[in-house]
């Protein structure tokens, strides 16, 4: 890191543990209460707006369809083979990592990570429930707390946008997977730069 | 990100805007068409050597 990304970074250090806990209260409020209005869609009309099959949303754990929050489905390209082991960045309350799941079926597993430790034991239950093997780690994905080398393939939904430090967070991925490893995540860009006052405002990168 | 992945290092990375996204609020729904905000499934892969 060069100095000055190095003194821009420091600078940016109050304003990221702001934005983490905003996002953190956020999701924590889809979790809680997924009836609520937030500024993205999100429970069943999102997954069905995103081509998640109705098979999957009826058989999956009401409460992990309900605060479903992603921006897309990363289902549709993630290939994922009987065995593979699958790394859900952000695995929130669960609905991708139990898809995965069922995908990868009994000889593979599913490690979720998460930023939010009760999330975590939300979607560990929801998994459980439905027949899948997933243990899910809190940690930040800029500093992912997996071996190198471990996951077979990385799916993501709508939470790399989230970090103040995105290369990183993409070195993190290539870290983790194996050699010939794959990543199918779905994501949130600008193709504006945008402006100080939004970058500066917790609640809108939380949303 | 897509420029991410490949300094990375990833190959085959390949993006696909994601049909159907949408704010729901309208006045974010403006904000996010005047600074192009899109939703994007993309796929890389870790060269295997």
């Amino acid at each position: 890191m060069t100095d000055l990304a190095l003194l821009h970074a420091e600078e940016q250090a109050p304003l990221e543990g702001v934005i983490k806990g905003e996002v953190l209260r956020m999701y924590q409020e889809v979790a809680e209460h997924p009836e609520g209005e937030f500024h993205f869609y999100h429970g069943r009309q999102a997954a069905e707006m995103f081509g998640y099959e109705r098979e999957w949303l009826d058989r999956a754990p009401p409460g992990a369809v309900a605060s479903f929050a992603g921006v897309g489905n990363p289902h549709l390209r993630s290939r994922l083979q009987a065995g593979e082991v699958v790394l859900d960045l952000g695995s929130g309350a669960g609905l991708d990592s139990i898809i995965a799941g069922w995908q990868v079926g009994p000889t593979g597993r599913v490690i979720g990570v998460d930023l939010n430790p009760t999330m975590c034991r939300k979607a560990e239950a929801h998994a459980a429930a439905s027949g899948v093997r997933m243990a899910c780690h809190e940690g930040r994905m800029e500093d992912l707390p997996l071996p190198d080398s471990s996951v077979d393939v990385v799916i993501s939904n709508g939470v790399i946008n989230l970090s103040f430090r995105k290369r990183t967070v993409i070195g993190e991925l290539f870290r983790v997977l194996r050699p010939g490893g794959r990543l199918s995540i779905t994501d949130i860009v600008s193709a504006k730069q945008l402006s100080q006052s939004i970058v500066n405002d917790p609640k809108l990168w939380a949303s | 990100m897509f420029g991410l992945l490949e300094g990375e290092g990833f190959t085959r990375v390949r993006s696909t805007v994601v049909p159907g996204f949408a704010f729901p609020k309208e006045s974010t729904r403006d904000a996010a068409e005047a600074y192009g905000v899109k939703a994007v499934l993309f796929t890389a892969q870790r060269p295997a050597t």
